[in-house]
């Protein structure tokens, strides 16, 4: 398209430029950060974070958390995207729609919501009590559960859409094909769905997992001081501490832990495809 | 169950929602048959086929397979096979595994396995292609190994959605002649569904017209050709000039019009296909208004008082221009003497 690369780098430029002086500067000093004591370059930063059981309690929390969010997530949207996808074009756009309604609105706004349905006085606790299955209110909100519930309605349309996607390019017979050729359900999902939907679940899971991992509103308002993840303990490290070398290092955890889901989820999806 | 109700459909009632797509079909198929569901889009054949494999439940009516009663076994669990008009071949994985796909959920292993999979696709002419993925495959090939992995299932009834539709003219010619070779060679019972006459007639024993759910006509492929017994079936199989009868004249666009020759009192209705259309004398007139070139003969298209009529002479005589008069006649002894009309 261009007669000579000098014009195409000429064009990326400005945005390159920009991105470096705001976004990539700033990452390398605030990350080179956790490598530096006075002088010299150490991994002490780190040791030291995992040598503290709180930390490493919220690391591995983080992790669990994200992890179990990612899998319902998957369980949930396959279900919930193989039925639209089989849906008459007029009602799959509209439910469609439907999915991708939270998206538009403010994850702040959505996640308050959880309070006036979780909460001591909420809807949930009044229905249990009126009824008699509880005698007092049950706490849900600051409990893990809270969290893992407010994280999955945030990033489950992440993984329906995906997996939608997925589903629409598989072959349009394939699975009436396997049907015939003696497939039950279960084998129809293992051996025909799954293979050639796993792009979308690769690309929908790295999704749903750095998004539970990296999210701050929702485990701020629904999990609190109670239920700390990485994000939320790096804020608190950085407000009440000055502690910038602990939020580094919890930075480049979260970024490693991001990547390494990703190699992960493709990881599992070759070695089945191998088979 | 005697071998010429081999599969039976008894008031098969396929519905959509409200809507009723193949209203109380009965149909009796006999052992080894190899017959073509012909009708035009959206006349039912694809669903009456869909409901042979089970992947669509019917309203009501039943369907017995080798004296079973199938009609609530669920798709993985009836002896039949599909061809699929897309072929659905898994792209995932190679030909081989494909053709292996069906075997290995029966629980078949090992050497049994390998002996299968390679005698299917030996039949089907692709044992040097058994590691190529579908992508790597022409339609023709991807339409055999689809054939294969139904065939070495060793189904009780081989049904095939459109085999030909996908395929180049010069493919379908060796892909008609390569089914009909592994259908009488196994003696497996083929079902195909077509809505191209010519198909239909080279290849079937036995060709079922069906019109919006219901079925026009059975017969074999000369019955059909020859003696149509109603205007759609006549249409469909290229008599092209079809006419009502009234009395002993038929029905036009411009009145009730005699021709030559008397009519049974029986027929509804007369049809001529261009070849039976007499050119160049008789007692109607027509102007030329359309000449088409196919080889062998030449087909016009006449304004008559008729109305439009077709009509078609050996190519070797002298072409006419349009706009040129010419004589004609539509002679009743030549004319498909039609049982039923109105479905024009």
């Amino acid at each position: 398209m261009f007669q000579n690369r000098a014009e195409a780098i000429a064009l990326v430029l400005p945005a390159a430029i920009f991105a470096g002086a705001v976004f990539l500067v700033p990452v390398v000093i605030l990350l080179s950060e956790g490598f530096r004591t006075g002088d010299s370059w150490t991994l002490q930063a780190y040791v030291d974070f995992f040598s503290q059981s709180l930390n490493q309690a919220v690391f591995l929390r983080t992790l669990k958390l994200a992890a179990m969010v990612t899998a319902v997530a998957a369980v949930i949207g396959y279900a919930a995207a193989f039925a639209i996808v089989n849906l008459p074009p007029k009602g799959k756009g509209r439910i469609t729609g439907l999915v991708v309604l939270p998206l538009m609105i403010s994850p702040v706004a959505r996640t308050y919501a959880w309070i006036v349905i979780l909460g001591r006085t909420g809807i949930v606790n009044k229905a249990l009590v009126s009824v008699g299955l509880s005698d007092e209110p049950i706490r849900f909100l600051f409990t893990e559960t809270a969290v893992f519930i407010g994280l999955l309605q945030l990033f489950l349309p992440l993984m329906i859409i995906s997996l939608i996607s997925a589903l629409e390019n598989m072959p349009r017979d394939a699975v009436p094909a396997a049907r015939v050729l003696g497939a039950n359900w279960l084998q129809v999902f293992t051996k025909v769905i799954l293979p050639l939907t796993k792009e979308g679940l690769v690309i929908g899971g790295t999704l749903v997992f750095t998004g539970s991992m990296t999210a701050y509103i929702t485990p701020a308002i629904l999990g609190g001081s109670k239920v700390l993840m990485l994000e939320t303990l790096l804020y608190q490290r950085v407000t009440m501490a000055n502690d910038f070398v602990s939020a580094s290092v919890i930075a480049l955890i979260l970024i490693v832990m991001a990547f390494a889901a990703n190699l992960l989820l493709k990881r599992l999806a070759t070695a089945r495809n191998k088979r | 169950m005697s071998d010429s109700r081999f599969l039976s459909l008894e008031k098969l009632t396929l519905s959509y929602g409200k809507n009723v797509a193949v209203p109380e079909m009965d149909l009796d198929i006999g052992k080894g048959e190899l017959v073509a569901l012909l009708g035009p889009s959206g006349c039912g054949k694809t669903t009456t086929m869909r409901a042979i494999a089970g992947l669509m439940e019917p309203s009501s009516g039943a369907i017995v397979l080798d004296g079973v009663n199938i009609t609530r076994v669920p798709a993985n669990k009836r002896p039949v096979g599909l061809v699929f008009q897309s072929y659905a071949l898994f792209p995932h994985l190679n030909v081989y595994e494909n053709v292996a796909f069906g075997l290995k959920l029966m629980g078949v292993r090992g050497a049994e396995l390998d002996t299968r999979v390679n005698d299917g696709l030996k039949t089907v002419g692709l044992s040097n292609f058994a590691s190529r993925k579908p992508a790597e495959l022409s339609g023709g090939q991807q339409q055999r190994v689809s054939l294969a992995r139904s065939m070495v299932m060793e189904p009780k009834v081989l049904l095939l959605d459109e085999p030909l539709s996908n395929l180049d003219a010069r493919l379908r010619l060796e892909m008609r002649t390569e089914l009909q070779r592994v259908q009488k060679e196994s003696g497996v019972t083929m079902i195909f569904v077509t809505h191209d006459q010519v198909e239909a007639l080279a290849m079937a024993d036995r060709i079922i017209v069906m019109l919006d759910g219901k079925i026009e006509q059975i017969g074999t492929p000369e019955e059909i050709y020859n003696n149509p017994v109603s205007d759609f079936v006549a249409d469909f199989v290229g008599f092209e000039n079809v006419f009502e009868r009234v009395d002993d004249k038929i029905k036009t666009a411009n009145g009730d019009i005699a021709i030559n020759g008397t009519i049974d009192p029986a027929t509804k209705g007369l049809a001529w296909r261009p070849s039976m259309v007499t050119l160049g004398e008789g007692p109607f007139e027509g102007t030329v208004r359309g000449t088409s070139f196919a080889g062998g003969t030449r087909e016009y298209l006449l304004d008559t008082p008729l109305g439009q009529i077709k009509a078609e002479c050996a190519a070797s005589l002298p072409a006419h221009d349009f706009g040129a008069v010419l004589n004609f006649d539509l002679p009743v002894a030549k004319a498909a003497q039609l049982a039923r009309t109105g479905n024009l």
